[in-house]
C-alpha cells in the first residue's frame, strides 16, 4: 500500500513534464526511453490499483505463506486464536447444525472412549476386589486393610501393582508455583502447592549443594515404595510421583509430555503471572501420564485357580458340616430317646442328663433290682464309650419293687407263693416252719411291705413227720395215734386246698421206717407195710381225692439212732414227702 | 486439582537474617504441613495463604520462608528465582539486623529485579527495647520504602503487611 502513492507521484510528474515541452519531442524521448517497459508500467499500474487483481494475487500465495509461516513459529496461531474463536461463536450462534453435523463423527467415539476409560478403571478394581475376597492371601489383605483403615479395593491395588503413577505435577520452572496437578483415582494427595514448591526448593537445594553443572538436575526421588521422577523443561518442570517399580519406557512418555506442553504452551509458560488456568489444557497430557500396571500373573492366577480350588474347599467343608450336622443330629435324637427310655425304666430315677466335655453324662437313683440302664443303650444305638453313667443305689417304692424285695430277702421255697398289693404282701402255700418263723420276723423290715398276711401258709412239718408210732413188729399203728392221725387228715385237706388254689397237684410219698432190732428182710417188709396201711387208711377216709395222689414206699433208713427205747419206737414210723406238680 | 478462576498464584520470599521472627510471622499468617526443621535441613520452608484481595480477585500466596543467613552473600539465589515479591524482616531489638536486612535487599534486588517489597521491622511488642532509630526508617520511608511495623507475637500488622504486598504485586505490569 505504500509503494502506490510514489509511483503515482511518478507518473503525474511525467504528465506535467510532458504538458510543460514540445508535446511530440517528448513523446518521442519517452517512447526511446521507456520503450518497452511502457506496456509493463501501465500492467504495474493496473496491479496496484485494482483491489480485484490484488485479492487475486493475495490468494494465490496466501496457503503457502500460512505454511512457511507457522513453521517459523506459532504467531500465526496466537494471532487468528480469537478471531476463529469469534467465528466459531458466531457461527453456532447463528445455526448450530454446521457445527453438529462437523463434530457428530468424532464426538461418538470420544464419548465411547472416556467411558470406557472410566468404565475400565472401575471394572479392575471390581475383578481384583472379586478376585481376593475370599482366599487367603485376600483374607490377609482384609485384615490389613482393616488395621490401615484403607478401602479393601485399594490393598488389593497397592498389592498387585507393578506401577502406578499416583501423581503427576506440571511446575513452573522459574517460580516452582504449580501450573497443574492430576491424581490417580483414590491416591493420598498432600497438598499439591506446597508439594510443588518444596520439589522445586529440594531440586534447587541438591543443585547448590553438589555444585553439579547447571543442566544437571535432580532426577529421581525415592521414598520407600515411592519413586518421584522429575523431568526437566526449559520453562517447566514435570513430576511423577510413581507407587511400585517404574519401567524406564515411562520416561520417555513423561519427556514427550513435557515437550508438548512446552510447544503448545510456550507463550504461556514464558510469560507466566501466576494464572495457573492458562494450562487448564494441558490436563488432558497429564493424564494419559497417569499410568497402571498390575501384576498380570497374580492377577491372571487369581481367578481362575483360586475360584476352583475354594469351591473345592467350600465343598468340602460343606459336606463334612452336613455331615456332621446329620450325626450331630441323628446321635442327639438317639440319646434323646435313650434319657427317655432311662427315665420309663421303673427303679431308675433320672436326675440329669446331656454333654459334658464331649461325652453324654446320664446320672440319677438305681433300685439294685431295676434292669442297668447301660443295657439299653445298644437297643438306642448309643455306643458306650461316648456315655459316662453315674447311678447311686436306692431303694424303690412302686410295688414291682417291693415284691422282688421281698423274695430276695426271704428266699421263699418254691411252694410259697408271694403275693403284694398296696402294702400287703401275702403268702400262700407250704414250707418248713423254720422258714416261716423266719419269714414272719424278717418281713418286717422289708422296705415297702406295711403289712403282712400268712393265713394261707401252712407248715409242712406236720405232714412230713407225723409222728405216728407203730407197734413192735406189726403194721398197725400203736393205740391211742387216732388224735394225731386226725390232725394228719386235717393238714392233708388243708393241704389240697392250698394246692388246688395254687392250681397245683399234691402227690404224698409215703415212706414207712422201722427200728433197729430184727432183720433186714423183715425190716424191709415192716417198712412198706406200714406205709401202706397208712395210705390205705388215708384213702379210705379223706373226703376227696381230687389233685392228689397218695403211694406207699419203703426205707432202709432210720428216722434217728437209736440210743433209747424211746428212739426205736418213734423210729417205727412213717415220713411224708410232698410233690407238687402243675395241674392240668 | 483444577485451578479455580481468578485465582493468581504468586511466589514471595521471607528474607532477613537470623531470629528475626520471619518464621513466627509467617506461623501467623498460615497453615502450614511442613515443620520447621525444614530450614535447618533443606534451608526452606514452603507454606501458602489464600488471599481474598476484593471478593473477585484471589491471590494463593505461596510463602519460601529462606533459612536467615548471617551475610546477605550467603542467601541462596535459587531460592529467590521467580519470586514477584518479598518481604524484608528486621528485628526492632536488634539494630543490626536492619542494616543486614538492607544488604539482603539488595542482593535480593540484583536477583530479581525490581519486584515489590515490603519492609517488617518486627518485635513492635517490645518497643521499649527498640534500638532502631526511628530517623532511619524515616529516612527508609523518603526513599520509597514501604516500613511496616509488626509484632509476629500479638499480630499486629502481620496481615496489614502480607495484604500490603499483595496489592502491591498485583499492581505490578506483567
Amino acid at each position: 500500500m505504500m509503494a502506490e502513492p510514489r509511483s503515482q507521484d511518478v507518473l503525474e510528474e511525467g504528465v506535467h513534464l510532458d504538458a510543460a515541452s514540445d508535446d511530440a519531442e517528448m513523446a518521442e524521448l519517452r517512447s526511446l526511453l521507456l520503450g518497452p517497459a511502457e506496456g509493463q508500467i501501465a500492467e504495474i499500474h493496473e496491479r496496484l490499483t485494482d483491489p480485484h487483481r490484488q485479492l487475486t494475487e493475495v490468494s494465490t500465495v496466501l496457503p503457502d505463506a500460512i505454511a512457511v509461516r507457522t513453521r517459523q513459529d506459532d504467531e500465526l496461531a496466537n494471532a487468528l486464536g480469537p478471531t476463529v474463536t469469534t467465528a466459531i461463536e458466531r457461527s453456532v450462534r447463528k445455526n448450530p447444525q454446521p457445527l453438529v453435523d462437523a463434530i457428530f463423527p468424532v464426538i461418538g467415539p470420544a464419548i465411547r472412549r472416556a467411558i470406557s476409560v472410566a468404565l475400565s478403571g472401575m471394572v479392575q478394581s471390581l475383578n481384583q476386589s472379586m478376585a481376593y475376597s475370599f482366599s487367603v492371601q485376600g483374607l490377609k489383605w482384609r485384615i490389613e486393610a482393616w488395621r490401615t483403615g484403607k478401602p479393601f479395593a485399594e490393598v488389593v491395588m497397592l498389592h498387585t501393582l507393578l506401577f502406578r503413577v499416583e501423581q503427576v505435577f506440571l511446575i513452573h520452572r522459574e517460580t516452582g508455583l504449580l501450573l497443574q496437578h492430576v491424581v490417580a483415582g483414590s491416591a493420598a494427595v498432600q497438598d499439591a502447592d506446597m508439594v510443588s514448591g518444596m520439589l522445586t526448593a529440594i531440586q534447587d537445594f541438591v543443585h547448590d549443594s553438589f555444585n553439579s553443572p547447571a543442566e544437571e538436575q535432580l532426577e529421581t526421588l525415592e521414598v520407600g515404595e515411592l519413586t518421584v521422577w522429575i523431568e526437566q523443561g526449559p520453562l517447566a518442570i514435570l513430576a511423577a510421583v510413581i507407587r511400585g517399580t517404574a519401567p524406564q519406557e515411562l520416561r520417555p512418555v513423561f519427556q514427550e509430555t513435557l515437550e508438548t506442553i512446552h510447544l503448545q504452551f510456550r507463550t504461556a509458560l514464558q510469560d507466566f503471572s501466576g494464572d495457573a488456568s492458562e494450562f487448564d489444557g494441558a490436563r488432558p497430557l497429564l493424564e494419559d501420564c497417569l499410568q497402571t500396571q498390575v501384576d498380570q500373573d497374580k492377577q491372571a492366577a487369581a481367578p481362575n485357580r483360586f475360584p476352583r480350588s475354594l469351591i473345592v474347599i467350600a465343598s468340602i467343608i460343606l459336606l463334612a458340616l452336613l455331615v456332621w450336622g446329620f450325626f450331630a443330629w441323628r446321635d442327639s435324637r438317639r440319646w434323646n430317646a435313650y434319657v427317655e427310655r432311662v427315665r420309663r425304666e421303673p427303679g431308675v430315677v433320672v436326675t440329669d442328663a446331656g454333654t459334658r466335655d464331649g461325652k453324654y453324662f446320664i446320672d440319677g437313683l438305681r433300685d439294685p433290682l431295676a434292669r442297668d440302664p447301660q443295657a439299653f443303650l445298644a437297643e438306642a444305638n448309643v455306643d458306650p464309650k461316648t456315655v459316662v453313667t453315674r447311678f447311686e443305689p436306692f431303694q424303690a417304692m412302686s410295688p414291682e419293687f417291693v415284691l422282688p424285695r421281698a423274695r430276695r430277702l426271704l428266699e421263699p421255697p418254691p411252694t410259697v407263693n408271694l403275693k403284694f398289693d398296696n402294702g400287703v404282701l401275702e403268702a400262700e402255700g407250704f414250707a418248713s416252719l423254720e422258714w416261716i418263723t423266719e419269714m414272719r420276723r424278717t418281713v418286717r423290715f422289708v422296705p415297702g411291705v406295711t403289712q403282712f398276711k400268712d393265713e394261707n401258709l401252712l407248715a409242712v412239718d406236720r405232714i412230713v413227720n407225723p409222728s405216728l408210732l407203730f407197734e413192735l413188729d406189726k403194721t398197725e399203728p400203736a393205740p391211742g395215734q387216732e388224735e394225731k392221725f386226725k390232725q394228719l387228715m386235717a393238714d392233708i385237706e388243708r393241704l389240697q386246698k392250698l394246692a388246688e388254689s395254687m392250681n397245683k397237684n399234691a402227690r404224698l410219698e409215703i415212706t414207712g421206717h422201722a427200728d433197729g432190732s430184727g432183720s433186714e428182710e423183715r425190716n424191709a417188709e415192716l417198712s412198706r407195710g406200714r406205709a401202706e396201711k397208712i395210705a390205705s387208711e388215708l384213702n379210705a377216709r379223706l373226703p376227696s381225692k381230687n389233685n392228689l395222689t397218695i403211694v406207699a414206699a419203703a426205707s432202709k433208713e432210720k428216722l434217728r439212732a437209736e440210743l433209747t427205747e424211746a428212739d426205736r419206737a418213734a423210729n417205727r414210723s412213717v415220713t411224708f414227702k410232698i410233690i407238687l406238680t402243675d395241674a392240668r | 486439582m483444577m485451578s479455580e478462576r481468578n485465582i493468581v498464584q504468586k511466589k514471595i520470599c521471607m528474607l532477613g537474617t537470623f531470629a528475626v521472627g520471619k518464621t513466627s510471622l509467617v506461623r501467623r499468617f498460615v497453615q502450614s504441613i511442613y515443620s520447621d526443621k525444614y530450614h535447618t535441613t533443606v534451608g526452606v520452608k514452603i507454606d501458602k495463604k489464600l488471599i481474598d484481595m476484593d471478593g473477585t480477585q484471589k491471590m494463593m500466596m505461596m510463602l519460601w520462608d529462606v533459612e536467615g543467613a548471617e551475610q546477605a552473600h550467603e542467601l541462596r539465589k535459587s531460592y529467590l528465582r521467580g519470586a514477584s515479591g518479598y518481604l524484608l524482616v528486621a528485628d526492632g531489638t536488634r539494630k543490626e539486623t536492619l542494616y543486614r536486612a538492607l544488604e539482603i535487599q539488595t542482593r535480593a534486588q540484583d536477583a530479581l529485579g525490581l519486584v515489590p517489597y515490603v519492609f517488617l521491622i518486627n518485635k513492635s511488642d517490645l518497643v521499649d527495647e527498640w534500638t532502631i532509630d526511628e530517623r532511619e526508617l524515616e529516612a527508609l520511608v523518603e526513599k520509597g520504602w514501604h516500613v511496616i511495623r509488626t509484632s509476629a507475637k500479638s499480630g499486629v500488622g502481620v496481615e496489614e503487611a502480607f495484604m500490603a504486598l499483595a496489592r502491591k504485586m498485583m499492581e505490578m505490569p506483567k
